[in-house]
């Protein structure tokens, strides 16, 4: 093989010196490894490309467009008249209070009962495996089984009503009250997102030091300021990690309201995923759906910044 | 100088390495891609067909019996999938954009005409046309209801309606005659008011009267009280929505009416009932006296209460009116506009629709039979359930098939909502038919 290149020590050449003529240029071997690396990352760039990057692009193209599934002439351009008709849109702004209240209402407690079990759990007892095998099992099981086991409780004559029933109380209308609907939904969301964040909060609470504690008790810290000035500092990364797939989560939420209240009753609980739905898949408006889902993500965002910096403490990067 | 020439034989095999892995992923990649689903026009005989539903009912007698006798008949190859009726629309859609949609599907009636406005589905009045005078006079109740614009794309496979299903006991226990159901909605209204029962803290525990209140299903209770009062739901053109009349204010009030005020005779306002398993039905537990039910519903709940004498009133409606009720033509079957299997598609439909299998298929579903010969059907004649349905077939009302109308009815199931919930009912109307009459227009 010949080296075309000069050495690394080698002197500049002298600037008198005629340009070498141009021959074929050399192009750069590709390393054997570097080969195959490609050959093995291909089939997962690909799916990331053909499934994920392809499908987002051509949503931000659709929105903004008029698109009906059903029509042959395809996508019509019509500008950005989709993002201006949702400031007007009183059912998207109904949604997006309601998915802001979701949030708002499901993360504290998710989060703060969570953190509380998973302190319990963080000590030593018997049984506290099974017990934290228990508070997992939720999270394995599929959103929608789970909506429809929590459906039948919440029946007239399900679960609920029955306990109220022990004690001489009425049935209530859990899902069929515009003024409790979201309340209940939010309630088995908790039950549900709660062993999740325990376990990811108990692997955050195990990688705190040890000496931390011990240096803590050393200086006569009591359990507040323990918890205040250790616990919470070192669980910052994995809080921060929780409260933003969290809210990522729940602004999504739609499986749960399409088992439970289809949206109803009288709207309160139709989340923007759950209209974005409607609009696309009832009503064939792909292009509006579309731009609901770009004005939807930047909801998630600003909502998880917002979010991240109240936890950490600092500017969110 | 020895200048190395571009491709060197290493360099080469592993291009072709780097080629072929690539080539191997993007095969597998486009291979998830695509979608079962349609014919491929290879094969003169295969049909692909989706049916509307997931009964297992239906499942069972369409899979086992049903094809098999049209394959064994016909040569064909059928393949069927059964869709979810949540997911039949979606489905749908997303197959036409693909261009994978089956080659014949089922769906409501009220679906066709946005198939049509999109040049979807193939129009059927030549086919229809070349039935026997016999056949076409035999299927006349259930025809219309898959017109639109009076050309015919849709074939209905059964009939549906809504009646009121009673327990005759607790009639004659309340001091009214199970012999004489209520006639009018006002006779039913006061046999309610004296059937239905309360605890000691004024909460119904018997509902005297029960229509169905959820989503969607609250539209077509409120289509029967509007059609019972004279009303309809749009114009004669499908251009402007009519419902905000004094009838549908009169139907409104009626329908708020029974779940309000210390005289209500409803309880478990937007319950959905009508899908609740037969065991669980109120008739059945008791916990009410007078429910409107579809026929199929009313044979399951039957079924599930042998010992109960349930009965069946005919359509009512308000003083001074004809009676009336939702109904008509039930789901159907429509051919893809793109298929090429037009000629078998319709020998599978018309096969489905012959007298013998659609009373079959119908009495498999518990349905009401779609040709008005199979009133001396066995299956007709020793069921009282659908004795009646079909005395009633022509008091049916259907929705209307107008572009456009999903959207109306979501509007207007929206404003029902409302109403039932407090708010006005003109006001209600109102804000519905405006925002019905925007998609109309829209919809040209």
């Amino acid at each position: 093989m010949t080296d075309l290149a000069p050495p690394v020590d080698a002197a500049p050449a002298a600037s008198t010196a005629p340009p070498p003529p141009p021959g074929p240029r050399r192009r750069r071997r590709w390393p054997r490894t570097a080969v195959f690396g490609l050959i093995f990352v291909a089939p997962a760039a690909l799916y990331v490309v053909i499934f994920q990057l392809v499908p987002v692009i051509y949503g931000a193209v659709l929105s903004f467009t008029e698109y009906s599934p059903l029509s042959r002439s395809g996508p019509e351009f019509t500008g950005l008249d989709n993002y201006a008709d949702l400031f007007t849109d009183a059912d998207f702004g109904n949604a997006l209070l309601v998915t802001g209240r979701y949030v708002l209402q499901v993360l504290p407690l998710t989060v703060v009962l969570a953190l509380g079990l998973a302190i319990l759990v963080n000590r030593p007892f018997r049984g506290v495996g099974l017990f934290r095998s228990a508070l997992y099992v939720p999270h394995i099981v599929s959103l929608t089984a789970v909506s429809m086991v929590w459906l039948w409780m919440y029946s007239q004559t399900g679960l609920f009503n029955e306990i109220l029933g022990w004690f001489g109380l009425p049935g209530q209308s859990w899902l069929l009250s515009a003024d409790s609907a979201l309340n209940a939904v939010s309630a088995m969301r908790i039950w549900k997102a709660l062993g999740s964040n325990m376990v990811l909060l108990l692997a955050g609470l195990q990688s705190i030091p040890r000496e931390l504690y011990e240096a803590a008790k050393v200086d006569g810290a009591g359990r507040w300021a323990t918890f205040r000035y250790v616990t919470l500092p070192g669980l910052r990364p994995m809080l921060v990690y929780v409260v933003a797939m969290d809210i990522i989560y729940l602004a999504q939420g739609f499986a749960e309201i399409y088992v439970l209240t289809q949206g109803g009753p009288l709207d309160s609980t139709t989340t923007v995923n759950y209209l974005i739905y409607t609009e696309a898949f009832q009503y064939n408006q792909l292009g509006s759906a579309s731009a609901m889902a770009f004005v939807l993500f930047a909801f998630i965002v600003g909502f998880s910044v917002l979010a991240v910096r109240g936890v950490s403490g600092r500017k969110a990067s | 100088m020895d200048v190395p020439t571009f491709r060197t034989p290493g360099r080469r095999r592993r291009a072709h390495l780097l080629a072929t892995g690539v080539g191997i992923t993007l095969a597998v990649a486009l291979a998830g891609c695509a979608a079962p689903g349609g014919s491929d026009g290879g094969d003169d005989l295969s049909l692909s067909v989706w049916f509307p539903g997931t009964n297992p009912d239906e499942q069972k007698l369409v899979n086992d019996t049903i094809v098999p006798a049209f394959e064994a008949e016909t040569g064909a190859d059928v393949t069927v999938t059964f869709v979810d009726w949540g997911d039949i629309s979606t489905k749908l859609n997303s197959a036409f954009a693909a261009g994978t949609a089956p080659d014949v599907f089922g769906h409501g009636p009220a679906a066709a005409a946005d198939f049509v406005a999109n040049d979807r589905i193939l129009s059927l009045d030549e086919d229809v046309a070349a039935l026997s005078q016999e056949d076409r006079d035999d299927l006349a109740a259930a025809l219309p209801g898959g017109q639109v614009d009076g050309t015919q794309y849709l074939m209905p496979l059964s009939l549906q309606g809504y009646l009121v299903m009673y327990d005759a006991d607790a009639f004659t226990a309340a001091g009214l005659d199970p012999e004489t159901p209520p006639a009018t909605w006002e006779e039913a209204r006061e046999a309610a008011e004296a059937l239905t029962e309360r605890d000691a803290g004024g909460t119904i525990t018997r509902s005297g009267l029960l229509l169905p209140s959820q989503a969607l299903a609250r539209q077509q209770s409120f289509a029967t009280l509007l059609a019972g009062a004279g009303g309809s739901l749009v114009n004669d053109e499908g251009t402007a929505a009519t419902f905000a009349g004094d009838e549908g204010v009169d139907a409104l009030d009626f329908f708020a009416g029974l779940y309000s005020g210390d005289d209500a005779v409803s309880a478990g306002l937007g319950e959905d009932y009508l899908n609740a398993p037969a065991a669980q039905q109120p008739l059945v537990q008791g916990t009410a006296a007078m429910t409107v039910q579809s026929s199929s519903g009313m044979e399951k709940i039957r079924a599930a209460a042998p010992d109960k004498d349930l009965r069946v009133a005919p359509a009512l409606g308000f003083d001074g009116h004809d009676p009336a009720a939702f109904g008509g033509a039930g789901p159907g079957l429509m051919i893809n506009a793109d298929t090429d299997h037009a000629d078998l598609a319709w020998e599978f439909i018309t096969y489905l629709l012959s007298p013998e299998v659609s009373t079959q298929y119908t009495q498999g579903i518990g349905a009401i039979p779609v040709r008005a010969s199979a009133a001396e059907s066995e299956y007709a004649q020793n069921s009282p359930v659908i004795s009646m349905f079909l005395s009633q077939t022509d008091r049916f009302v259907a929705n209307p098939n107008v572009v456009g109308w999903t959207q109306v009815r979501d509007a207007l199931d929206s404003s029902i909502e409302r109403a039932l919930n407090g708010t006005p009912s003109q006001e209600a109307l109102d804000t519905a038919a405006a925002e019905a009459d925007d998609v109309l227009e829209a919809n040209g």
